[in-house]
């Protein structure tokens, strides 16, 4: 079971944090105060850490980060802030985080974002073929096969397929997909990512075949082989 | 307006003015009338001077038997005294003529000015005096008593003219810092009334484009600025109202009626669903709210990298193009920025705005319309023109749907939150562009451009290849 530390200092809202990791089959440890954080991240080892970007007592969520970097916790740290202005990000991110979410977020959008970032380590990235179920791409001929068949997808299509294909049976939020597949960073609160993903589920279940894209709560996608 | 006191009006910088002028043209007039008074006593006196002279002359070229036989001569025909000539022994006893001693100062060839009785009275005579060979002293004078009353009248009128001018300068001065004062109060008045709250209320301008109403004027563009921004404060205050206290009404409601009714965890279940729906609606538009508010503090200019705005146009397209596939809208995008579209700016805050606009464009564009993106260059200025066949924002509500929260009637069926444009305003602004809202005929056209910066060659042109196609099309 992957263990993850949450670094909150408001205890009840860390409380909820680790129900809701703990709801997805995470062991979960609590800090709350980020010279706890340091030594509970420091002496055990962690699959993920969720770190609150500002915290009493001295020792801030950034000046965790870097420490636990500069000691080698190679660990991946999603921060928490309320603060969501873009430079922020850029600093959270340049001082060793490897994804930023900004309060209030939803519980659903953290747990998906902890099991990607806890996913990434465990699978080798040298793969060339992708399946789930009867889907299979070619990373490098970039060739989509459903059932055996062909499928003609657009370049943008293709990159939303793969990144779904690579967290398989898991959620993955609109944002994350916005933000991973076009690369830009803000809440997008359109239907727009429904309607690329209505477009690629047709065109992958062309021909009355079940589908594999299925919706989450009306916030995410998850991808699994049709039963 | 009786209510000028004297303590007021002394005050005012009219009357100061006033006053200063009349010291300066009071000064003036002296000085004029000074040289006016002496240029004519002086013209007067040489005249009898001359005249003085001349019949000395006379008198004294003469032997003295004809000497006396002419001053009998000019007795006969003086009979007033009025010029009288006199002989004079050495010791100043009279000989001949009418006056009987010799009046002092003694003969010296010069004029000079003494006193004779005349009928009881002391008269002002003006005399030249010769000493003769023989000793004796020959004096020749003139009455010139009229000349002094004429110069002491030319100094009465002086005077007195003076006096009228001062008068008269106090007065206009008095009148005039009356005048400022009354308008003075009139303006701190309609201040005082402002300040008590009613804020439609203007400072009063007299339309005579002087300098206070010069001043009055731009108080009145400040007054109205600050009525707007009010107009705004209050039009968010409003929308937050709405569109915070619904939700959170609902919400309430809905856990409420829960809490009485519901029997089962399926009903249970359903209302915190509801209740996770009413949320997110309630953190949308307070997301969305202080997202304004940061883009427009500026903070995030920090952020700013050279960005390719054709690269992010181009994702725009893709992005939304399903969207308007699917809606049987068609979405075109030109590029004619002739090749370079590098800017500084933050990508994401671009993305977000380019979309809005291409959101809202065919979010109205109805099914068979199209909307056009078009990235515009001018100099070194690029610019971003979103344009759609839909029914357009009427001229008078192109204004208000930059508001905050403000929603057109016609949207008020359509989902969103009301920030979306004034969310492109602020991140237009953030890039030192300019939100232009304008009639495309038919449909509209929303422009993101540096206004005033450089004309725009391409606009005029490519808005008739434009808007032509768009007409006959439908």
């Amino acid at each position: 079971m992957a263990r993850v530390l949450v670094v909150e200092d408001d205890v009840q809202t860390a409380a909820e944090i680790a129900a809701a990791l703990g709801d997805s089959g995470f062991d979960v440890d609590c800090a709350h105060t980020g010279r706890e954080g340091l030594l509970k991240a420091g002496a055990d080892t962690y699959e993920a850490i969720v770190l609150d970007r500002m915290l009493p007592g001295g020792v801030d969520g950034l000046t965790v980060l870097s420490t636990l970097r500069t000691v080698g916790v190679e660990a991946p740290v999603l921060i928490l802030s309320a603060l969501s202005a873009v430079d922020e990000r850029v600093r959270g991110l340049r001082a060793g985080g490897d994804d930023y979410l900004t309060k209030p977020f939803e519980f659903l959008e953290l747990t998906a974002r902890i099991e990607v970032l806890v996913r990434r380590q465990a699978i080798p990235r040298r793969d060339t073929m992708l399946h789930v179920g009867d889907l299979e791409i070619d990373l490098l001929s970039r060739e989509v096969r459903r059932a055996g068949r062909l499928v003609e997808l657009l370049p943008r299509e293709y990159h939303l397929l793969e990144y779904l294909m690579r967290q398989p049976n898991q959620v993955v939020t609109r944002t994350m997909l916005f933000e991973e597949v076009w690369g830009y960073h803000y809440d997008e609160r359109t239907n727009v990512i429904d309607v690329h993903i209505g477009k690629l589920r047709r065109k992958l279940d062309e021909g009355g075949l079940p589908t594999l894209i299925y919706t989450v709560r009306s916030s995410g996608y998850v991808l699994r082989a049709a039963e | 307006m009786s209510s000028v006191r004297l303590s007021d009006l002394r005050r005012t910088t009219s009357f100061r003015l006033a006053l200063l002028f009349l010291a300066l043209f009071g000064a003036a007039s002296l000085t004029l009338f000074g040289f006016l008074y002496w240029q004519t006593a002086g013209y007067l006196q040489s005249g009898t001077d001359e005249w003085l002279a001349r019949e000395l002359a006379g008198l004294v070229a003469a032997s003295p038997s004809q000497l006396i036989e002419h001053l009998n001569e000019h007795a006969a025909r003086d009979p007033e005294g009025d010029r009288p000539f006199a002989l004079f022994d050495a010791a100043g006893h009279g000989v001949a003529g009418k006056v009987a001693n010799l009046p002092t100062p003694s003969p010296s060839d010069r004029p000079f000015e003494f006193r004779l009785n005349r009928r009881g009275e002391a008269v002002t005579f003006r005399g030249l005096a010769h000493r003769l060979p023989s000793g004796d002293i020959v004096l020749v004078s003139q009455n010139v008593h009229e000349m002094h009353e004429f110069r002491e009248l030319l100094i009465g009128a002086m005077a007195w003219g003076g006096l009228l001018v001062l008068i008269m300068g106090l007065a206009g001065a008095a009148v005039i810092g009356a005048g400022s004062v009354r308008r003075i109060d009139e303006v701190a008045r309609a201040i005082e009334r402002i300040v008590n709250g009613n804020l439609a209320e203007r400072l009063p301008t007299r339309g005579t484009a002087g300098d206070l109403d010069r001043l009055v004027d731009v108080v009145n563009g400040m007054l109205d600025d600050i009525e707007r921004l009010m107009h705004e404060v209050k039009g968010v205050s409003d929308g937050i109202a709405h569109d915070l206290r619904t939700p959170l009404t609902r919400l309430l409601a809905g856990l409420e009626r829960a809490g009485r009714r519901a029997a089962s965890v399926d009903e249970f279940a359903a209302a915190v669903d509801e209740a996770i729906v009413e949320t997110k609606a309630v953190l949308s538009t307070f997301g969305a709210m202080l997202r304004i508010s940061e883009v427009e503090d500026g903070a995030r200019r920090t952020g700013f990298t050279t960005l390719d705005l054709a690269a992010i146009a181009a994702d725009v397209r893709d992005f939304y193009e399903p969207l308007a596939e699917g809606k049987g809208v068609s979405f075109s995008l030109k590029d004619e920025s002739g090749g370079s579209a590098k800017m500084a700016g933050d990508p994401s805050l671009l993305f977000e705005a380019i979309g809005n606009l291409v959101d809202n464009a065919i979010k109205f564009t109805p099914s068979g319309g199209r909307v056009t993106l078009r990235i515009i260059r001018a100099n070194e200025n690029l610019g971003v023109i979103v344009t759609d066949t839909g029914p357009g924002i009427p001229a008078e509500e192109r204004e208000a749907v930059l508001r905050r929260f403000y929603r057109a009637e016609r949207s008020r069926h359509t989902p969103g939150s009301g920030l979306g444009l004034s969310l492109v305003a602020a991140v237009a602004r953030l890039h030192g562009l300019d939100l232009v809202i304008e009639d495309a005929k038919p449909g509209c056209r929303v422009t993101l451009r540096r206004e005033g910066a450089s004309s725009w060659p391409t606009l005029a042109a490519a808005v008739t290849q434009d808007t032509l196609p768009a007409a006959l099309g439908r």
